[in-house]
């Protein structure tokens, strides 16, 4: 935890440096020059696949197409769910709902909405509007970061896929389920603690309803914003994590699965890169037979809560200032947690 | 970006969701089968959402949306990478995963299997690649000795000049694709990525039962089958080799 402290700390600086530019932009649109960073990240190496593809290696451009639709794909349903849910929040619920359903207190609303996170069905690409527009109507923003770890990793949908991969090991569902409420809330209090409100794009904030405006108007046109909006970075996401899929034979992990200690960082990193879909990755991780159980743990706890399509959502969504400090610090504490977790009940 | 090309963009992504799942079988390259109706849903909202909103942004086009801090009428460049998938579902859909996803893959963990019953009696004996798998690795009383298998999946040529029946499973999407593969020894390599019947018997090597014992075939015929609809699952063999 210190560790977090510090890092959070130390990016600070950095944020200063970086302010004028941002603000110097226009309120709307994003700083210049960081898509453009993040579009090379994305788009290079894919590039240099398609033109060592012309010298003869063409199925690997296939395959990075195949695997950057299907995450698209896959993801969109989701996302369109997200954004519709975060646009009826957003033009339709008052914001005096929010406050009776959450403690006054911010330190007890975090858990509250942690555990929260059990009613939103479905993947991680869909809490991602779903927090933005919480945070537009009033819920303290460190409750909102808890809502939006804890959603994706314990609704009932992904743990009943857990208990389906991991047959007759309940401990398994257990312990992802608690690793990641203890990762969720722990990152709810360090916000509060180390957090700063202007490490958020303040221009994505949801307004609400404005009175003079239709409430059906304002949800169509929110809703067509977030969508497009996210849409288009859930693509750079999915381009980047394909990039990966391709570049890295799978072949590699049986090197990793000899010391514990490596294997769990390695497998954390590797929930991180390849970005599946948190309904799908319990299945994975079963596969990853060589791996110690809280590797496994670890790569399940991680893959909802960091992953380059996520980082490239609320890079879009809060601001790249907020995205880089918070997936960092998130990293940490989920691998921390799992480590915990794992080695009590595994 | 203007409304006009918001609401454009939004159409076009619907129709691409729509081609890929209600107008065609595409996909099943990409995700699961039981993701259909999902895509389904979302095309048509797509779609919906894009004309609705066109509309409505012609009747009120003087009445303009600034003065307030969300203004939802901007957004940013980012937007466009939409077309990228949009125009790739609907008219240059990449192919399902091949050869050279499953060449560069390790063969998947089988999960351990309590008891095995008795084989059926038919000959030749349609198994699924995973099942056949087991059997070798696991069934200490070696059922599958003798037997003659008939297995269909693609062909996975591999550096040494023989080739590896292959099937690709995916779990949600093709991001998670794992591969099983059963080597095939004897007649010639077909050309990578056809889909293939194989007809054989278990090829020595190891001992049955145990994880030393190879996962292999001494094909005795090789004939070309067509692609089934849904190829990313380890299915049986259909009776009739023809699928479709």
């Amino acid at each position: 935890m210190r560790v977090t402290g510090e890092l959070v700390h130390a990016d600070r600086e950095g944020l200063r440096a970086a302010r004028p530019e941002e603000e110097g932009g226009d309120a709307g649109a994003l700083p210049r020059y960081w898509p453009l960073l993040l579009v090379g990240a994305a788009v290079v190496p894919g590039t240099l696949l398609f033109l060592v593809g012309r010298w003869g290696d063409a199925p690997a451009v296939q395959a990075w197409r195949t695997v950057a639709l299907a995450v698209t794909v896959q993801a969109l349903p989701f996302l369109l769910l997200g954004t519709a849910l975060s646009g009826a929040i957003n033009a339709f619920v008052p914001e005096r709902v929010f406050r009776r359903m959450l403690p006054r207190r911010p330190v007890l609303a975090v858990p509250v909405a942690g555990v929260a996170g059990v009613v939103l069905p479905g993947c991680e690409c869909a809490s991602v509007p779903v927090a933005d527009s919480l945070i537009g109507r009033g819920v303290t923003p460190a409750a909102a970061f808890a809502f939006l770890l804890s959603a994706p990793a314990v609704n009932p949908v992904v743990l009943t896929a857990t208990a389906i991969a991991f047959p007759g090991n309940p401990a398994m569902v257990l312990a992802r389920l608690l690793a990641s409420l203890a990762t969720a809330v722990a990152m709810g209090w360090l916000w509060l603690r180390f957090g700063r409100t202007e490490w958020l794009r303040p221009a994505v904030r949801h307004t609400g309803h404005q009175s003079g405006h239709s409430r059906l108007d304002e949800f169509r046109t929110g809703f067509r914003h977030d969508f497009l909006h996210a849409g288009g970075f859930l693509v750079l996401g999915a381009m980047a994590a394909a990039t990966f899929n391709v570049a890295v034979p799978r072949s590699v992990l049986a090197t990793f699965t000899g010391t514990p200690w490596l294997s769990v960082l390695f497998l954390a990193a590797l929930a991180v890169l390849l970005a599946v879909c948190s309904e799908a990755d319990a299945f994975l991780a079963a596969s990853l037979t060589g791996f110690p159980p809280v590797a496994r743990l670890a790569f399940m706890v991680v893959g909802p809560m960091v992953d380059l399509k996520l980082i490239a959502l609320q890079a879009g969504t809060f601001g790249r200032a907020f995205a880089v400090r918070f997936s960092a610090a998130t990293l940490v504490v989920a691998v921390a947690c799992s480590a915990l977790v794992g080695g009590a009940l595994l | 970006m203007k409304r006009t090309l918001q609401s454009g963009l939004l159409v076009l992504c619907g129709l691409g969701l729509l081609r890929i799942s209600l107008v065609t079988d595409l996909c099943l390259r990409y995700v699961k089968e039981s993701m259909r109706p999902l895509l389904i849903v979302s095309g048509c909202v797509l779609v919906l959402l894009g004309i609705v909103s066109a509309v409505l942004d012609r009747k009120r086009h003087d009445q303009e949306y600034d003065g307030h801090g969300h203004d939802h009428s901007r957004v940013p460049r980012v937007a466009w990478l939409l077309l990228l998938p949009a125009v790739s579902l609907l008219c240059y859909a990449p192919p399902a995963l091949g050869a050279y996803t499953a060449s560069r893959q390790p063969p998947e963990a089988i999960a351990h299997q309590g008891g095995f019953g008795p084989l059926p009696a038919v000959s030749p004996l349609p198994m699924t690649l995973s099942d056949f798998t087991s059997r070798v690795r696991q069934d200490r009383a070696g059922a599958v000795k003798g037997r003659t298998i008939l297995m269909t999946g693609i062909v996975t040529p591999h550096g040494k000049g023989g080739w590896d029946l292959t099937r690709i499973i995916i779990s949600c999407c093709a991001a998670d694709a794992q591969s099983v593969k059963v080597r095939v020894y004897g007649g010639p390599v077909p050309p990578a990525d056809t889909w293939v019947a194989v007809t054989g018997t278990w090829h020595p090597g190891g001992t049955l039962g145990t994880g030393s014992a190879a996962v292999a075939l001494d094909a005795r015929t090789v004939e070309k089958v067509p692609r089934p609809v849904n190829g990313y699952q380890d299915a049986l063999p259909l009776p009739t080799t023809r699928t479709r």
